[in-house]
């Protein structure tokens, strides 16, 4: 018993050990060529059904990978870039939905539904026996020929 | 003449369809088993209708017959034979005639399966549902999106062809024909779980008995996912291979619920549990097919490769609302008869276990389906435009799908009913040590973050965990561990776990640059140097290819280009890829100089993708896993007909 519970703390440690090293030893700051990459990542090109315009080739996505490049370069913060990429192609340019007003129902009814799910899933657990264990002869006939032919 | 006989076999395959399902549903209510032979010739009619509008729509392009509604659209003179072809499903009234001729082919696939119990109520309600859907099907082709319509042929037409995406790659052959198998075979184990319903044999034989059918068409939807996001990644030259684009998000949702479906299918079939979520599962799987072919093919939605057409859009979401409905009131009339005879004894179970991978694959579900429609909910809501993208449904999946790799791992070494302490450390000790091995392994090689890192680690430990029944298997039924449901169902987990970890690697470790270079330039991406060696032209009757000679590591020349399809006139990217098993080197060419000056500068984008290969080679592991979980395995015990106590004490 304690050597089942030693042998566990150490692969506990272990897995802890390892996945600290990864998140940490990675953390250098981020260069500007990924901070760019980033956010072209992050804005939708407004006239190709939802692609980003780091992906597309739309001469209006690489008008906004331009003008997303020169405001970096004059050091603009996020949020700058943001209210101004929304202001010049309006908010559908967002990739990520904002979380206010209606839209941020699409925030709210995934966490809705997971709680329902996790106490259903309680529930389901926890209930009773209940109920008749008889099957009727037709099923067990069923059974039996699906077993003969498999 | 094509016109004619074309349109003759869709009429005949609707109304057979309609006689065959009234007079099957008359007999079956009467219990008149005699008047039941006819509607089997009916049905093989059916096929034969679906086989002949294939047949004659396929001669007609073949003939370049452009007085055929549906050849003017799609055919051309200049298209190669493949793709000619692969034309009948490049729009959507030739995809219609293909999704008849597999009802078709399953409809008579079942009856060779069930002949000797052709008179039974269970198989003739089957039977009856079977053509009632492909009565709808048909019913699309005669009214509103008839492909056999008589056309005036304008003077020197050569026919547009079909869209240029639709002709530069081998896969277009193989992903829409694999993907339909997968959508209408849910036909078959939806139209038994109605025929329980009616007949009121609810009970475990007809998920017996359709198994194997929904194992099939489970396998040929993930097949054909696969296969879709395979050919984006060849062909669509914008550097990924999954844009949560609404038809793919189509694609998934049967796909996701198919998933739970054949995962709870086992807690009824050993427990007797369960009875009105899997039949509710079995339904909804069907429903979302409908579904996702109306969001996609009504033009409701803009998608990169949905088929607008609004005609049909009323019609799918009338048949949609029929579905769900007859389902929904068939399960509240049968309720008295699908009372659960059992209960969870621990939530350390499988049975437990399957409920939460049910509540995780049916939480992706919803969260897929809202992301998809909520655009249109917003729209019509208060005007507000608004995209939901990539960022969104990762963040969304991305905590599910580390929760069911988690249960990938710990489920399947758990005993039904309740497990010990020692036991589970005694299972899980192996997949443990996998787990710290992989992540071991994955820091000496250089992976660093959170996110990769945590996928590496719970791959390690649910392939630990397959492995493991594997080797047990075959350790005590030799070849045969490989085969059957379980160990077939083990060989698709250690697919799933390949193809988490060439998502987690190709997309946390990618690196992206976009330069302009002139002949003779070179751009370094990620260790690897590309060398622009100036322009060429290749030009073929269909298209003419502007191309980049690109010399990577001073070694092989790859070719980037954009394609100008000529009967079209539209451009079309066609990237270039180096694949590795250890990186892809993905070229696209993002601009070429106006004049096409070969002495000009070119822009290249090169996108390096660590380990995506075996996202690919997950993806055809799962499918070999779902061939080998088709042959009948070796059963410790049998299927038991209700769920019946467990006595023996549980083996280690």
């Amino acid at each position: 018993m304690n050597s089942m519970i030693g042998r566990w703390l150490v692969i506990g440690l272990a897995v802890v050990g390892l996945l600290g090293f990864a998140t940490f030893d990675s953390n250098e700051p981020e260069t500007e060529g990924e901070r760019i990459q980033r956010l072209h990542e992050s804005f939708a090109c407004p006239q190709c059904d939802g692609q980003s315009v780091a992906e597309s080739n739309a001469a209006v996505a690489a008008e906004i990978r331009n003008s997303i490049t020169n405001e970096v370069a004059d050091g603009a913060t996020d949020t700058e870039i943001r209210d101004q990429l929304i202001a010049g192609y309006g908010g559908d340019v967002l990739l990520n939905p904002p979380s206010e007003g209606f839209s941020a129902l699409i925030w709210i009814l995934p966490v809705v539904v997971a709680v329902f799910g996790v106490g259903g899933l309680v529930a389901v657990i926890r209930r009773d026996d209940g109920g008749s264990r008889t099957a009727s002869d037709a099923d067990a006939a069923l059974v039996a020929e699906a077993r003969e032919q498999s | 003449m094509n016109t004619t006989l074309g349109f003759a076999f869709t009429v005949l395959g609707l109304s057979a369809s309609v006689l065959g399902c009234l007079g099957g549903a008359y007999a079956l209510i009467t219990n008149k088993t005699h008047l039941l032979k006819p509607v089997r010739q009916w049905a093989w009619l059916v096929f034969l209708a679906g086989v002949g509008a294939f047949v004659v729509m396929e001669v007609a392009l073949f003939q370049r017959d452009y007085s055929v509604g549906f050849v003017q659209k799609v055919g051309s003179d200049a298209t190669p034979p493949l793709y000619n072809f692969a034309a009948l499903w490049s729009a959507l009234e030739g995809s219609l005639i293909m999704w008849t001729l597999m009802l078709g082919g399953y409809i008579a696939a079942i009856m060779l399966k069930f002949k000797e119990r052709l008179n039974d109520p269970l198989f003739g309600w089957a039977l009856v549902v079977m053509l009632a859907v492909s009565g709808f099907f048909f019913a699309l082709l005669v009214g509103p999106s008839n492909p056999f319509v008589d056309t005036a042929i304008p003077a020197n037409f050569v026919g547009p062809g079909p869209n240029p995406l639709l002709q530069n790659h081998i896969l277009v052959a193989f992903h829409p024909p694999m993907l339909y198998l997968g959508y209408v075979g849910f036909t078959v184990p939806f139209a038994f779980a109605i025929a329980a319903l009616i007949t009121g044999r609810v009970g475990e034989g007809w998920l017996v008995e359709t198994r194997r059918w929904t194992v099939a068409a489970w396998g040929f939807l993930t097949f054909g996912i696969v296969l879709g996001a395979w050919w984006s990644y060849e062909v669509l030259g914008w550097g990924g291979y999954w844009a949560w684009d609404p038809v793919e998000n189509a694609s998934l949702l049967p796909w996701l619920t198919g998933t739970a479906y054949i995962h709870s299918v086992m807690v009824q079939e050993r427990r007797g549990m369960l009875r009105v979520w899997n039949l509710s599962l079995l339904c909804a799987t069907f429903s979302l097919t409908i579904l996702g072919t109306f969001l996609t093919r009504s033009g409701v939605i803009d998608s990169v490769h949905a088929f607008a057409d609004g005609a049909i859009g009323p019609w799918l979401l009338a048949f949609f609302a029929v579905v769900s409905g007859t389902s929904v009131g068939l399960i509240a009339w049968r309720g008295d008869r699908l009372r659960s005879p059992g209960a969870i004894d621990s939530p350390v179970s499988r049975e437990a276990s399957f409920l939460a991978n049910n509540v995780l694959f049916g939480a992706l579900a919803f969260v897929v389906l809202l992301g998809t429609v909520f655009p249109l909910l917003a729209e019509s809501f208060d005007g507000t435009r608004l995209t939901i993208g990539r960022p969104y449904f990762d963040s969304m999946a991305r905590p599910i799908a580390f929760v069911m790799l988690f249960l990938m791992a710990s489920a399947p070494v758990l005993p039904w009913r309740k497990a010990s302490n020692e036991l589970l450390s005694e299972r899980l000790f192996w997949p443990a040590i996998a787990a710290v091995g992989s992540m071991a392994l994955a820091i000496i090689l250089g992976g660093r973050g959170f996110y990769p890192m945590l996928t590496f680690g719970l791959g390690g430990f649910a392939a630990g965990a397959a492995v493991r029944q594997v080797v047990l298997a075959t350790r005590r039924q030799g070849w045969r561990g490989f085969v059957g449901r379980t160990n077939g169902g083990m060989i698709v987990h250690i697919g799933v776990v390949l193809l988490a970890v060439g998502i987690a690697a190709s997309e946390s470790y990618k690196t992206d640059r976009t330069e302009t270079l002139l002949p003779g330039q070179t751009m370094t991406v990620a260790g690897n140097t590309f060398t622009y060696e100036g322009l060429a032209a290749d030009e073929t009757s269909q298209r003419v290819k502007i191309f980049a000679n690109v010399r990577i590591n001073g070694d092989e020349v790859y070719t980037p280009g954009t394609s100008l399809y000529l009967t079209q006139g539209m451009n079309v990217a066609t990237p270039s890829v180096k694949p590795g098993f250890t990186e892809d080197l993905f070229l696209v060419l993002d601009q070429v100089p106006d004049d096409r000056n070969p002495e000009g500068p070119v822009r290249l984008r090169v996108v390096v993708r660590p380990m995506i290969t075996w996202l690919w080679i997950g993806g055809i592991l799962m499918s070999v896993g779902t061939l080998l979980a088709l042959f009948p395995g070796q059963r410790r015990r049998g299927t038991e007909a209700v769920s019946a106590a467990v006595t023996e004490p549980v083996p280690v």
